[in-house]
């Protein structure tokens, strides 16, 4: 039975539980004392961390952030404890929040900090990722290795190509072997190669779902993806549990998806986000839906497993990296063939075949320097046009764009981007915040009244009203 | 010498070397970019340089905290730089890059070109990394000019650009001395009139100021002052450290002293060899990681020019400086050096900024102790 102004049926989604209970587990695991713990993130292909025995890599975003939705004092606290030894405040606020525990020597819980004994900070076109983990490494002499995150602009260029990929090998391999030597433990590269194959099979279903979401109504909103999306690239599971995990995933979205089940049984508006929300303030998601408006997500979140595009006749499917004209450039493979079809892709074919570390490491590293994983910022810089096509494959009315004053590459190009998204139709709105885990320069309740504003702007109502 | 002048009419300077010359004029933003091939191509290679002017463009296209930044963008829209055939970015920040990015989309008609330096410059991988871009960037400048880079012409920008970087040392070494002749404002001018002109002018120049130097009587012993920390773009600091009666001896800032601090030492291949120098400058804050040599260049400075205390100057929201600052009081809290820090944009607030120098030079005063007499002036 539909309540007043109900357009869709909606139900609790029966995966949370699941989903909760891997991500207590991963962070219940940094406690385990038979582990090495590291900071940083290994990779969002594959987990490498576990082809080693008792190694876990930890990032500091999905802690800092939960921290600050949930426990804002000490959040701040935290920060202060960060900001009065140097560290500065236009870093992300998930840096300052972890850091500051370890400054302090104790967690959020009440909990001694565990220390990290290195620090892998996965390369990325942010200047904040590619400083991270200076906090560890300045607090006490750990090992810290550096990667890169590669940029040129215009088209595929093989020679550029090669030379970026060479680094980028050499940086991880560097990594993996010292990490062995260090800590005494063995890489299993035969564990290294069934990880492989099992991230093989994950892509796909996730790519899956996130082609449903562009179903209206839309199965899941940002606020349940915030919650998922991470497990498998940030938090980080075993990988047959997490091929099992995304599986329910996959099935219980596409049961929705077939039965019209909402996310939001109000949705009559969808709109779509730019990177990190306010997690101290996530309630504006609830206030939106007021409006029987839906947030279907944001390339932070749908892109980061699944990069779409709308084909010629007009429907969906996997970005196609076959490119005409001047990117006709073929990329040999590892063994030598070259690719028929797939003459440019940021992905080696899942028939590469893989025998040495090397071709472990050259598969994680991905076929183009400019990221296997081109979705945030890599996207947006090499496809000025990025948010226009997620706009219009997820059919979204309007966008709410945060603008971060830390953190940089949350907000680089991002007003050229609201002015592109305006000339295609989709109404903008900006609001501005420190970052999504440090409240400093939010102001909440400007940031109610100007999405009232907006709303109303657009000729919609509260549907209390 | 008159430094200040010629930084201040730096485009004026460009136009005229235009229509002299009748070559391009290629403005880069970050002290990584290899001028010495854009020198070879016969382009004028230009630090773009922030200035404090008000600000009604930026905001529309870009939500940078990073004044200077802004101040790109600003000037860019008001013709400033109008005079430039191109800009070329080396991802030294992503402020930056965005300044860059919008140039890039709002004006078809301005040559663009994208370097990548890593921000891992210690891999024994990056020299094949930065020889691969260099030699896109050579095709590239080939293109634009119409004129082939010869080992010749390369070898030629490279002997001016050494020449430029040992004169530029030898002045700095003046600095070390108690009672240098030279005050910190005026090397900083110097330094930036340097990065907006034609070298083998400025070789002249500096030649000529090196021999009215060493004929200028010594000063007056003063607090010896270092500033480490986002770059400048004017002398306005050093002038205040000056009217309170101390003197800023040496800097560790992108476009102070790194600028010129390490050189290029020729070989067959001179791809190599200018990849070399670039990688092997003073890190930039950004490309510090891993084992850090920032900071230990950052002492070796302090101890080698003898400073008294040490200024960090932050720009606000300059992203990578925050970073660093933690390893920066660090070390100068465990060696015993005393530190300032405060945080500017592209203007500085006088009256607070004198104040809180004023203490922190008078904080410093009485633990100086000078034995006057057991040195003597550093002669060259």
């Amino acid at each position: 039975m539909l309540q007043k102004g109900q357009l869709w049926e909606t139900k609790p989604l029966e995966y949370y539980a699941k989903a909760k209970e891997l991500r207590a587990k991963w962070e219940k695991n940094a406690e385990n004392k038979e582990i090495v713990l590291g900071q940083g993130n290994t990779s969002f292909v594959v987990d490498w961390q576990q082809a080693f025995p008792a190694i876990m890599v930890m990032e500091d975003n999905p802690r800092g952030s939960t921290i600050a939705a949930k426990n804002l004092p000490e959040a701040r606290r935290f920060r202060l404890a960060s900001e009065s030894r140097g560290w500065g405040r236009e870093i992300c606020g998930y840096h300052g929040v972890l850091w500051g525990q370890q400054f302090i020597g104790y967690q959020v819980d009440g909990s001694p900090f565990p220390e990290r004994k290195f620090v892998v900070p996965i390369p990325a076109t942010c200047e904040c990722h590619t400083k991270r983990g200076e906090q560890c490494k300045d607090f006490s002499p750990v090992p810290r290795w550096s990667g890169d995150q590669c940029v040129y602009l215009g088209p595929y260029d093989q020679e550029r190509d090669k030379a970026m990929l060479d680094h980028r090998a050499w940086c991880s391999w560097k990594i993996i072997n010292d990490i062995e030597r260090i800590f005494g433990q063995q890489f299993n590269d035969e564990k290294m190669k069934e990880l492989i194959k099992i991230s093989r099979a994950v892509k796909p279903i996730r790519e899956e779902i996130f082609k449903l979401m562009t179903h209206i109504p839309a199965p899941l909103s940002v606020k349940e993806l915030y919650s998922t999306y991470v497990l498998g690239g940030l938090v980080k599971i075993e990988m047959n549990e997490l091929l099992d995990f995304w599986r329910s995933v996959r099935d219980e979205v596409k049961w929705r998806t077939e039965n019209n089940i909402a996310a939001v049984g109000t949705e009559r508006y969808r709109w779509m986000e730019a990177h990190p929300p306010a997690y101290y303030f996530l309630k504006y998601y609830r206030y939106m839906e007021k409006y029987g408006a839906v947030c279907i997500g944001s390339q932070y979140t749908n892109y980061t497993f699944a990069q779409l595009e709308r084909k010629p006749d007009g429907s969906i499917g996997d970005r196609d990296y076959t490119f005409v004209d001047e990117y006709m450039t073929p990329i040999p493979q590892p063994d030598g063939s070259i690719h028929e079809k797939v003459l440019y892709h940021p992905t080696f074919s899942p028939e590469m075949r893989i025998d040495t570390r090397e071709d472990e490491i050259r598969y994680l590293d991905g076929a183009s320097a400019r990221g296997s994983v081109q979705h945030f910022k890599q996207d947006e810089i090499y496809r000025p046009y990025a948010l226009n096509e997620f706009a219009d494959i997820y059919k979204v009315n309007g966008a709410i764009m945060p603008l971060h004053r830390s953190g940089v590459n949350c907000t680089l190009t991002r007003k050229e981007q609201a002015m592109r998204l305006r000339k295609a139709g989709v109404s903008v709105m900006h609001y501005e915040l420190n970052q999504g885990g440090d409240n400093t320069d939010l102001d909440e309740k400007r940031m109610l009244e100007q999405l009232d504003q907006w709303m109303e702007s657009q000729g919609l109502r509260k549907l209390e009203d | 010498m008159n430094f200040k002048q010629l930084a201040e009419n730096r485009h004026e300077y460009a136009k005229a070397w235009k229509a002299r010359t009748g070559g391009q004029v290629l403005g880069y933003y970050d002290p990584y970019f290899p001028e010495e091939l854009a020198y070879a191509a016969g382009m004028l290679p230009v630090r773009i340089l922030a200035r404090h002017e008000p600000d009604d463009v930026s905001t529309k296209w870009i939500y940078a905290s990073c004044y200077p930044v802004r101040d790109y963008v600003n000037q860019f829209f008001n013709g400033r730089y109008g005079y430039l055939d191109g800009i070329v970015d080396t991802g030294g920040c992503e402020w930056v890059y965005n300044a860059f990015e919008v140039a890039m989309n709002t004006t078809p008609s301005l040559k663009t070109h994208y370097i990548f330096i890593p921000r891992y410059p210690n891999a024994p991988t990056s020299p094949g990394l930065v020889v691969s871009e260099l030699k896109t960037m050579k095709k590239v400048f080939e293109e634009w000019t119409g004129r082939e880079i010869t080992d010749e012409s390369l070898d030629h920008a490279i002997e001016v650009y050494n020449k430029n970087r040992l004169l530029l040392m030898r002045i700095s070494e003046l600095r070390r001395a108690y009672e240098t002749p030279l005050f910190g404002s005026e090397a900083m001018q110097m330094l930036l009139a340097d990065q907006v002109m034609d070298k083998a002018e400025m070789n002249a120049i500096l030649e000529s100021f090196l021999a009215e130097l060493q004929e200028r009587p010594p000063r007056e012993d003063r607090v010896r002052l270092m500033i480490i920390g986002s770059e400048t773009w004017d002398a306005e600091l050093e002038e205040l450290v000056e009217s309170l009666g101390a003197n800023v001896v040496i800097d560790e800032l992108d476009n102070g002293t790194s600028y010129f601090w390490n050189t290029i030492y020729e070989q067959k291949d001179r791809l190599l060899a200018i990849a070399l120098r670039y990688l092997g400058r003073p890190h930039s804050a950004l490309r510090d990681n891993n084992w850090r040599r920032r900071s230990q260049h950052v002492f070796e400075l302090a101890e080698d020019y003898m400073a008294d205390g040490v200024l960090i100057v932050k720009q606000i929201y300059c992203v990578i400086h925050g970073t660093d600052n933690y390893a920066m009081w660090k070390l100068l809290r465990e060696r015993n050096i005393p530190y300032h820090f405060f945080e500017r944009d592209t203007s500085l607030p006088e009256d607070e900024t004198r104040q809180r120098l004023e203490s922190f030079i008078n904080m410093l005063k009485p633990g100086l102790v000078r034995l006057r007499g057991w040195h003597e002036p550093l002669v060259i």
